[in-house]
């Protein structure tokens, strides 16, 4: 008997019949997340409801060196969450209880298949929240959240998951089980809750997650600013920041993602405007609203054309629907497009997106633009018709080039979606060797025998072929003391 | 840039081809390796044992390398004074949003950076933990690693700075971090609102469920201090909210401003901070058990006839006691009682600043957590000789 069928035959001892999935036509729906370019049926999938369930289903891989890969609700967009062939697939969603709220402390203890917004939503009444929301927080799960460390449209002031997870309890890839962190802050010991938030599902299974709530703010404002072009909008930006204003969010669509997201929703955007600014404050009243006039008034002087302020609370969620309907909206400018997630230091926006929209040309292809512009979370959608011959190719090249683009400005080649395999091969261009020499020797601290999440985050030969990426110089190249070793 | 004699080897590198250099030639010669910084903290948890033979001091590695301010970030060598960063931030209205007690003292970006310390506005603004974006480290064995960036948002690959945070100098050597950094605020005023860890408690719980965003809320010193910053009338109108707060059922309350707040401030950190001799003990808890700590620290020190200082984030559920009179026994005795009464309430109690010696009377860390084989393991890959650092987690490890 094979390693993979050994394993299979004892979790249908140890699990339920209806949590072992062996059937090829099911095993077939497991087959990718929400990047589905890449597509691997799972050798079996199991889907536990607890702790002991997972602790079973790793232990028995861990005994015969069979790969594992965790999966929440399958919305990642990295391929974080891709299966393994001659792997099991351990799908979290079954274990989606909210197993403690404690308002008066402002934690809350869930299991990792809850979803985003379930949780804000249950803690409601007492006037909290779960502040990291991505885009995807109606179906993602806090699991997923957790290996990809989300953020949202609002982290540039209240940060990513990795600041509101207190603590986990994690299934590590022997099959033990251990807490990293805790209820209170500042656990003795390295701070493990901290490298683990953000691994991508290659340090172990969080099976349980503690997290900080947030006060709900008193005020919320928001407004839709109109400007001629991205780059005098991002002189707005730059004006908001200098006064020593830190917005909840300010999203920006340039006029491309404008067209698409009102053909969408109708949320009440400009045709004609070559950007549009959406900035929102929130906090207590008076803090609030004084400096939103503020804001205001720093739209109009770096030359907004138009400015709407919302006037209700119905026309605050309408603005929002727009701007988060902007990837699906796509479909109806192109039949087909990539979906680009990039970071550079905010204030390279102008020369940035110049060169995209040079290299775009170059390439013969429409480049639309939606930038986290508060904390310089670019994400390009590259626009190609998938019958027209080359076409698929150009825009995957261009989007890739984009990416390097970013890295060139001093930025990251993602700044929520995740590495997955999507990037793997991306990551020479960022670190050097040893950088990620070091981050591998932290993982085999964790899984010495490489079976937790494969082929992900690290670029692999397999993956990469023998292409290493461009030159970049290590710090001690520039530090001008060595040469490439 | 050697110097020195004696038993210790001092180097102070002044970039990162002398620090690659140092922590190289120490594999080679397989020498027991500490860093140290501004110095303030090395009383701190287990001591360095056996003594190392060669010390890395970081002093050298204090340039400003960027600061963005359109960017609200800045990359720094990890031997800067904290003190002078801000000033040099200050400049463009901003600052690191870090307001450790031993600032004043010398403290570097790199010595909070591998001890976790913090201040009061840690209540609004989180750790270095938080605020760290990237670090350029030397591993023991001298290979010279990069995590994170010099974006504020960014996922690729580990996030190594975490781990770094709150590891006492035993991972890597820091030489560099890139900080998010935050506008500082125009008006600034604090509530002193005078209390009994008991009366203060429903106020911080109330607080905390009140729409007012504050800076610090701490208590110390027979009162529960709630800083309010931001512009000059949102802190107006939230210094009254917190105010008729307080009103109900407690002592009149009172606005500190200006010069008379800042001493107010500085006068509790220099509590928190402690003097050489005293033991400084920090124990974590629910921000709703304040009372409960409080009182267990009354009652530990009353048991062993000490006086306890006690400086509570209140908000977060911190709290440092802070024994004076250098009597080892019966700090010790109070470290055993107070964290019996801690653990019961689901927190733990580890021991900061203390005199030499009490390591071999108290145990400093408390019970090893239940991932500590693979903390253990994390040291093993990051230095397989144990040479950095060693003795600061005995008995975790070595």
């Amino acid at each position: 008997m094979g390693a993979l069928e050994e394993v299979k035959a004892e979790l249908a001892r140890v699990l339920p019949p209806d949590a072992v999935v062996t059937d090829p036509a099911e095993l077939a729906t497991y087959s990718c997340d929400g990047l589905a370019g890449y597509r691997t049926t799972p050798g079996l999938v199991v889907l536990p409801t607890s702790t002991e369930g997972v602790a079973s289903a790793v232990r028995a891989c861990s005994a015969r060196g069979v790969p594992f890969v965790a999966r929440g609700s399958g919305t990642g967009l990295s391929g974080g969450a891709l299966p393994h062939a001659e792997g099991v697939l351990i799908v979290l969603s079954r274990m989606r209880r909210i197993l403690e709220v404690d308002p008066v402390n402002q934690r809350m203890v869930v299991e990792p298949g809850v979803t985003n917004l379930a949780m804000s939503k249950a803690v409601a009444a007492h006037h909290l929240y779960y502040a990291p929301d991505p885009s995807s927080q109606v179906v993602c799960s806090v699991g997923g959240n957790v290996a990809e460390n989300s953020g949202g449209a609002h982290c540039l002031k209240y940060g990513f998951t990795t600041h509101h997870v207190l603590g986990l309890e994690v299934v590590l890839p022997d099959g033990s089980v251990v807490e990293l962190g805790g209820r209170t802050l500042d656990p003795p010991g390295y701070d493990l809750r901290g490298v683990f938030v953000g691994s991508e599902g290659t340090l172990g299974i969080a099976t349980r997650v503690t997290v900080r709530l947030l006060r709900l703010p008193e005020a919320v404002a928001t407004l839709v600013a109109d400007f001629p072009d991205p780059s005098t909008a991002g002189e707005a930006v730059s004006g908001i920041i200098a006064s020593g204003i830190v917005p909840a969010a300010v999203e920006m669509l340039d006029n491309l993602a404008i067209q698409a997201c009102e053909a969408a929703t109708g949320a009440g955007y400009s045709l004609d405007a070559g950007a549009a600014l959406v900035v929102e404050l929130d906090g207590p009243r008076e803090e609030c609203l004084g400096r939103f006039g503020e804001v205001e008034a720093i739209c109009r002087g770096a030359g907004a054309t138009r400015v709407r302020v919302a006037g209700s609370e119905d026309e605050r969620a309408l603005i929002w629907k727009g701007r988060k309907a902007a990837f699906a909206a796509m479909g109806r400018l192109s039949p087909g497009y990539f979906v680009q997630d990039g970071v550079i230091p905010r204030t390279a926006l102008g020369p940035v997106l110049a060169r995209i929209a040079h290299l775009a040309s170059e390439a013969g292809l429409r480049v639309a633009n939606v930038f986290h512009a508060g904390d310089g979370n670019l994400h390009p959608l590259v626009l190609y018709d998938p019958d027209r011959p080359g076409e698929p190719e150009r825009a995957e090249e261009l989007a890739t080039r984009i990416v390097e683009l970013c890295v060139d400005a001093g930025g990251s080649i993602t700044g929520e979606h995740g590495v997955g395999v999507d990037k793997a091969c991306s990551m020479p261009k960022m670190f050097s060797e040893d950088d990620l020499a070091v981050m591998a020797r932290v993982r085999a601290a964790f899984d010495p025998a490489g079976i937790c999440n494969p082929g992900k985050v690290f670029p692999t030969p397999r993956l990469c072929g023998e292409v290493i990426g461009p030159y970049r110089p290590h710090p001690l190249e520039l530090a001008g003391v060595a040469e490439r070793w | 840039m050697v110097r020195g004699g004696g038993a210790v080897q001092v180097v102070r590198p002044a970039d990162l081809a002398q620090a690659h250099e140092a922590m190289a030639s120490s594999t080679a010669a397989g020498q027991l390796v500490s860093i140290r910084a501004g110095g303030t903290k090395q009383d701190w948890g287990p001591p360095l044992a056996p003594a190392p033979d060669l010390v890395v001091d970081t002093t050298g590695l204090d340039a400003l390398v960027a600061h963005n301010a359109g960017d609200l970030t800045a990359v720094v060598g990890a031997g800067m004074a904290l003190s002078r960063l801000q000033e040099r931030l200050a400049g463009a209205g901003q600052w690191l949003a870090l307001d450790p007690p031993s600032q004043p003292r010398g403290a570097t970006v790199g010595g909070l950076l591998a001890t976790g310390e913090a201040g009061p506005r840690r209540h609004r603004y989180g750790s270095l933990r938080d605020l760290v974006i990237g670090v350029t480290m030397v591993l023991p064995d001298g290979t010279v690693a990069r995590s994170g960036g010099q974006v504020i948002k960014n996922v690729a690959g580990y996030d190594l700075a975490k781990l770094l945070c709150g590891s006492q100098g035993t991972l890597a050597l820091v030489t560099e971090v890139s900080l998010r950094l935050h506008p500082l605020d125009a008006h600034s005023a604090t509530v002193r609102i005078p209390a009994t860890p008991t009366e203060a408690t429903p106020l911080v719980v109330g607080l905390l469920a009140a729409p007012v965003v504050a800076s610090a809320l701490d208590w110390a010193g027979g009162a529960l201090w709630v800083r309010i910053e931001g512009s000059a009338g949102g802190v107006r109108s939230q210094v009254e909210e917190v105010r008729s707060l307080a009103a109900e059922g407690s002592a009149p309350s009172a606005v500190l401003e200006g010069e008379e707040e800042a001493r107010a401030w500085e006068e509790l950190a220099r509590i928190e901070a402690g003097e050489e001799g005293d033991t400084l003990a920090v124990a974590t808890s629910l921000p709703s058990q304040l009372a409960e700590v409080a009182e267990a620290s009354d009652r530990a020190a009353g048991e062993v006839g000490v006086a306890a200082d006690l400086v509570s984030r209140a908000g977060l559920g911190l709290h440092t006691a802070r024994l004076r009179a250098e009597d080892l026994g019966a700090h010790a005795g109070f470290i055993s009682a107070w964290r019996r009464a801690v653990q019961r309430l689901g927190g733990t109690v580890v021991v900061r600043r203390h005199p030499p010696g009490l390591e071999e009377v108290a145990d400093l860390l408390g019970p090893p957590p239940s991932a500590v084989e693979v903390m253990g393991r994390v040291k093993d890959q990051m230095d397989p000789g144990h040479r950095l650092g060693r003795g600061r987690f005995s008995p975790w490890w070595l």
